[in-house]
């Protein structure tokens, strides 16, 4: 009986301890990032932050993590990698934070991971997408959002379906957008759609009659562009105005803004898109995510903001599992986590790599944005064929 | 399909004789290279963008609000700033300008955010035979066209122009003629600094607007006036012209990736066998 009641007494204690009680007495857990806040990322990388805010308010509203308030530290590095860089190395060696989470954009990440490794911290990178990061032999990277080769996966698995023979692709000349655009070349031919043409064009570019022209020419079924925001507004613009037909036209980033049907109008009727995330989509909590976030933020949660959420609850379950901080013990964990959150699905393979997050294609429907694919997730049907510019 | 990329060469290549003459005025008046040139062009997209969104006002119409507006903004840069560079060594004024470009940009991501905005005004294309003309782009040719002239007239027959001209010929000279040169200096960086700003209205039209947005036309400026040869007036729109069939036909030919490498490659030509640019010399 004596034993019992020690032992009792002894399970309370460890409780009190683990539990909430000492969240006041014990030093928060302090998690750390450069963000873009400025610069040419300076909105989306705002976004991130308040997606890790959120997730922290989450956290602590749960009785914080391990017991301890969690609180974010954060820091601008204008959207420039080696601030990034400066800034990571400052968290971890002056700041002393706990953990650190990932800036946005790939070439950041890149240049920071180097940091991040050297003092062995591991890393949640939410918001990069360039594979190459992940297969570089480091050991603490984990990615959250598809690689950027998959981007136009629905638009070619859709025009195959639909029995498309021919695509051509554009991409700007940049890591992500080649990524993309190469990822979207080897689908097609695995699919069987013959590459009519495939053309890159230097960033910043604002003429596309030629290559627009030559696609006319060609007339292929399906055009498919890897692109940031001004690029796609440009070339479809262009493509109105030089009367390109394809059957489907589909771009990768930028497609998926509401800035994209403000300036494009109309003419983004028909357009394909592809997104991470959309509030709509039937994942666990993503309702209440997005209503507690326009709560706090007064504005909806863009899929980088739920990334960033999502990314942060991913490293708080590693945490969580390993029942400690340290890197390692957390880096077994995230390696074998398997686990659906608000953002959808997590898994990566053992160099961190995402193998289970699902991209969705969308497409501008009457001013609105339908998920066309895949199946499973969508919550519209496509419109098929596009019609041609002069029979709208 | 080469007559619909010529025709798309010389619409763009009109818009950057344009712009471009803005930036070689400032070099033949003053030997100044204008690294804030293409961002002063963004101002001017951004005056037509909020006079579109608040006030309605249609883009062709707002040139007539922008490039007043930005010769302003110019003529106060010359005096407060370029002003003391000019006799400096040509680090000093390079160093300067590409400092009031870091400004002008970061001060419009602060003012403006650098949330993409465009002005859906003209889309769409007249149709003549198998080819297409892009209303916006045809507008903005036409309206590059009239402009530029306008400033050759004012160049070559205005007294004040006569000065201008006078002044990138020789300063010492025309100032012992009598010319108030600091004058001739604000009016030559006022007058630049409104072609960038047509400029700017011009292209709101047909690209999304962001801070960043001009400094392509730095670039694209600086490649025209060597190419035409700097100093040389009627050389920017020889070099305008040259640049967007460069452009477009490299396009159609190669690919659209090697397009300015091609247009670099063609200067790099160009300075080994007319270190002057191709209409030469400083005459004007």
């Amino acid at each position: 009986m004596a034993v019992l009641l020690w032992r009792f007494a002894g399970a309370v204690a460890l409780v009190a301890l683990l539990g909430t009680a000492p969240a006041e007495a014990q030093a928060p857990i302090k998690i750390g990032a450069s963000l873009s806040l400025t610069g040419t990322y300076g909105k989306i990388g705002t976004y991130q932050k308040e997606g890790y805010e959120l997730c922290a308010d989450d956290l602590n509203a749960k009785g914080g993590l391990l017991g301890r308030k969690v609180e974010v530290v954060v820091y601008d590095d204008q959207s420039m990698p080696a601030t990034g860089v400066r800034l990571y190395e400052k968290l971890i060696t002056e700041d002393k934070v706990d953990a650190v989470m990932g800036p946005y954009s790939s070439p950041i990440t890149e240049a920071v991971a180097n940091v991040t490794e050297k003092y062995q911290k591991v890393m949640v990178t939410p918001l990069a997408a360039t594979t190459s990061i992940f297969k570089k032999g480091r050991k603490y990277v984990f990615m959250i959002i598809s690689p950027a080769e998959v981007y136009l996966e629905g638009l070619i698995d859709m025009a195959a379906k639909r029995g498309l023979k021919t695509v051509a692709i554009v991409n700007e000349d940049t890591l992500f957008a080649k990524t993309a655009a190469d990822g979207a070349a080897e689908l097609a031919k695995k699919k069987g759609l013959q590459v009519v043409l495939k053309e890159a064009y230097p960033k910043g570019n604002t003429d596309f009659s030629a290559v627009l022209t030559k696609i006319k020419a060609l007339n292929p079924d399906v055009v498919a562009g890897s692109t940031y925001f001004d690029d796609a507004v440009a070339i479809i613009r262009q493509m109105r105005e030089l009367d390109v037909n394809p059957k489907m036209l589909g771009v990768t980033v930028g497609g998926d803004l509401p800035e994209f049907y403000d300036v494009l109008k109309k003419n983004a009727e028909f357009v394909y898109g592809a997104t991470q995330w959309d509030e709509s989509l039937p994942y666990p909590g993503a309702k209440e995510f997005a209503a507690a976030f326009k709560k706090k933020f007064k504005h909806g949660p863009s899929y980088h903001a739920a990334a960033g959420y999502a990314g942060c609850q991913t490293y708080a379950e590693g945490v969580r599992r390993a029942k400690t901080l340290d890197a390692d013990k957390v880096r077994t964990e995230l390696l074998g986590l398997k686990m659906r959150t608000a953002f959808g699905d997590y898994a990566v393979d053992q160099d961190g790599f995402q193998t289970a997050h699902k991209m969705v294609t969308l497409q501008w429907q009457d001013g609105k944005i339908h998920i066309v694919w895949p199946d499973e997730l969508s919550n519209g049907k496509a419109r098929f064929p596009t019609p041609p510019w002069n029979q709208r | 399909m080469l007559g619909q990329v010529v025709i798309s060469g010389l619409l763009a290549g009109a818009l950057y004789a344009m712009v471009a003459l803005g930036l070689g005025l400032i070099f033949g008046v003053m030997r100044v290279l204008n690294v804030a040139h293409g961002p002063l062009l963004m101002l001017g997209a951004y005056t037509t963008f909020w006079l579109f969104h608040f006030l309605g006002l249609s883009p062709y119409l707002s040139l007539l609000v922008s490039m007043p507006a930005l010769f302003l903004v110019g003529a106060v840069l010359q005096r407060f700033l370029v002003r003391r560079v000019v006799d400096a060594p040509e680090l000093s004024s390079l160093l300067l300008t590409f400092g009031i470009s870091i400004a002008v940009v970061n001060l419009a991501q602060l003012a403006f955010t650098s949330d993409l905005r465009s002005v859906e005004y003209l889309t769409g294309s007249f149709r003549l035979g198998p080819f297409a003309f892009s209303k916006s782009r045809v507008i903005a040719c036409a309206a590059a066209a009239l402009i530029t002239a306008a400033a050759f007239f004012f160049l070559k027959k205005t007294r004040v122009g006569k000065a201008i001209r006078a002044v990138s010929q020789s300063r010492e000279v025309a100032q012992v003629c009598g010319i108030d040169v600091q004058r001739i200096h604000l009016i030559a960086f006022g007058i630049a600094t409104a072609l960038a700003a047509a400029g700017g209205t011009l292209v709101s039209v047909m690209i999304a607007i962001q801070p960043e947005m001009g400094q392509v036309y730095t670039f694209k400026s600086f490649l025209v006036i060597v190419l035409g040869g700097a100093g040389n007036y009627p050389g920017a729109l020889l070099g305008g012209l040259l640049l967007g069939l460069i452009e477009q036909l490299s396009s159609l030919f190669l690919t659209t990736q090697v397009n300015e490498a091609v247009a670099y490659v063609l200067l790099v030509l160009v300075l080994l066998v007319r270190p002057t640019g191709l209409l030469g010399g400083r005459a004007s």
